[in-house]
């Protein structure tokens, strides 16, 4: 058996049908990533994984049925599990170590997952590359020479290489989506309020949302099945019931309105992507599926708009690393100005920084109104927009990323080049609804090209019975 | 285009609590200029007529208001990097 061929589900029938104990699962992916340590996707291997993977065969064989009995799952590594490092490959959290464990590693938990190590991100999930790590870059799993894309690079190189059998990751901007696009997975972001944010450290607090990154759309579904729902210390998480999204996928789709933005239309022409775009809005014509024609006019207007709620909030989620809390004290300080300013200089990376600058611009008198102010009124009109489109169709379908994973070091000295990569991903977050990327053709390099399907808040099963519609017909399709 | 001062990107540090060097400064300088630029796009946006709504009915279902257990002292001062009979400890602030 090659467990590195192996789906999620198809691991979580094996350990049930005990065709593998999670003690040999655990053990080959603790040899997985010494072999591609290279690639720099783990940050730590936990030292009780194998512990744990032993308790949990023992608890399989009593009987235990959790979704994820035996499962080993990387986590990104700005999600808190109790007694464990959280580093948000920041020098800043070099030190820290998780007092309490998030809601989501508690779910996982409860469902019997092992999880096995945290994961490369860019510092405090800024950025979309996984270069701004203080713990180095991470490299695609396709191509050595090519990033990851980010912010969660490292959990979706740890799912494309096999060294775990799923992964979670974080979602502000297209943190989840894009990384799982440039190393052909799948990825979602769920409707904010879907996963509980608690123990997740916090970047920006409005749009951020914790998603599962797999190689399928059903292992997606069923990972999101486990990690949803209200917890009582987020109160913007929300009660509605949690759906067994895998039970939902029923292969039936031809009364689904797909909506096609023309503005995106407008968008991608030029773009490396254009093809595979209109390829699939053709696909999924002939398939019989109506393609709705929407507007969502101040669509151009979403990165600025994201570029400044979300420093904005940053700025103030940062705040709370002062050089007194947590972690890092810059050592010979004579005063508290002098820790809160050489702990903060020498422990954050140059693109906190300059976030954190961003942030304190917009927010800082003078300039509010010009900038917040009317970001946060473009939101809500662009929010309004979003959901009259969806009002006459199930979901949007836009591309993910513009094209193919890019070189490392290619954009990492031009900010704003790399800024307008999240084009087509920050709608989601800005907007709260729910949006998924599965890989739906190839560049000129032979890189993936992730499609994204937007959906209605709380739609998630839409977008995944969509979902596993093409990728069941992927390569019939020759998409892949 | 818009650009900005080194006054400006001094005083923006002040407040960010961060410190730059001279060259730093510099560099600062050209990236945020292309930064401001890339967000202009808002302050020219017409948001006439827009109220800002804030979402309060997701918060009518709060907590009872009742003392739980949380965090012992010693979790809350674990990560500290310098702690001192129970209490977060800072180099002293005020003349005798």
């Amino acid at each position: 058996m090659d467990i590195s061929k192996l789906s999620l589900l198809e691991i979580v029938e094996k350990l049930r049908q005990r065709e593998v104990t999670s003690e040999e699962l655990v053990k080959y992916y603790i040899d997985r990533i010494e072999e591609y340590k290279d690639y720099n996707a783990v940050l730590e291997v936990f030292e009780d994984a194998l512990d744990r993977a032993r308790e949990m065969d023992e608890k399989i064989k009593q009987g235990f049925e959790g979704k994820l009995a035996g499962v080993p799952v990387i986590i990104k590594d700005n999600i808190l599990y109790k007694g464990k490092k959280a580093t948000c490959a920041s020098r800043f959290l070099e030190d820290y170590v998780a007092q309490y464990s998030s809601t989501v590693v508690e779910k996982l938990i409860e469902s019997g997952a092992v999880i096995i190590g945290r994961a490369n991100m860019d510092e405090f999930a800024m950025g979309g590359s996984n270069e701004n790590s203080a713990y180095g870059v991470c490299h695609n799993a396709l191509d050595f020479d090519r990033v990851a894309g980010g912010s969660s690079g490292g959990s979706a190189v740890s799912v494309a290489k096999s060294l775990c059998a799923c992964a979670l990751g974080t979602d502000t901007g297209g943190s989840v989506r894009q990384p799982s696009s440039f190393n052909g997975l799948v990825g979602m972001k769920p409707t904010y309020g879907r996963v509980s944010r608690y123990g997740i450290v916090a970047f920006a607090s409005s749009l951020d949302q914790v998603g599962p990154i797999t190689k399928t759309v059903k292992d997606n579904a069923y990972l999101l099945s486990v990690i949803s729902g209200y917890s009582k210390y987020d109160e913007t998480s929300k009660k509605e019931e949690v759906e067994d999204y895998l039970s939902k996928i029923d292969g039936d789709i031809k009364d689904l309105k797909i909506g096609v933005c023309s503005e995106v239309k407008e968008l991608v022409k030029g773009l490396p992507v254009e093809k595979t775009y209109f390829d699939l809005i053709e696909r999924l014509k002939s398939q019989g599926n109506e393609i709705v024609e929407v507007s969502i006019k101040d669509l151009s207007l979403v990165m600025a708009c994201y570029y400044i709620i979300a420093p904005a909030e940053a700025t103030s989620n940062l705040g709370r690393f002062d050089g007194v809390k947590y972690s890092r004290r810059e050592k010979g300080c004579q005063d508290i100005d002098e820790i809160y300013i050489k702990s903060r200089t020498s422990g954050f990376g140059k693109e906190v920084k300059r976030r954190i600058m961003l942030g304190n611009f917009v927010l800082s008198s003078g300039y509010f109104d010009a900038y917040y102010n009317k970001a946060k009124k473009v939101q809500q009109r662009l929010k309004k927009q979003t959901l009259d489109a969806l009002a006459s169709c199930d979901v949007l379908l836009l591309p993910t990323t513009c094209g193919e994973a890019f070189k490392i070091g290619e954009k990492i000295e031009d900010p704003i080049s790399m800024y307008k990569e999240d084009i087509f991903t920050t709608l989601a977050n800005i907007t709260g609804l729910p949006a998924l990327t599965l890989p739906c053709g190839k560049g000129e390099n032979g890189m993936p090209l992730g499609m994204q399907f937007v959906g209605k808040e709380f739609e998630e099963s839409k977008l995944y019975n969509l979902a596993d519609y093409i990728e069941r017909r992927r390569s019939e399709w020759n998409m892949i | 285009m818009k650009e900005i001062e080194i006054e400006e990107i001094k005083r923006l540090a002040g407040l960010s609590a961060l410190e730059f060097d001279d060259e730093e400064l510099e560099k600062f300088k050209g990236e945020f200029t292309s930064i401001l630029n890339f967000i202009e796009e808002i302050s020219k946006a017409n948001v006439d007529g827009i109220e800002l709504e804030y979402p309060t009915h997701d918060f009518d279902d709060l907590r009872d208001d009742e003392a739980v257990e949380g965090l012992s002292q010693e979790e809350v001062l674990a990560n500290s990097p310098s702690t001192k009979k129970g209490s977060f400890c800072v180099p002293k602030m005020m003349e005798e």
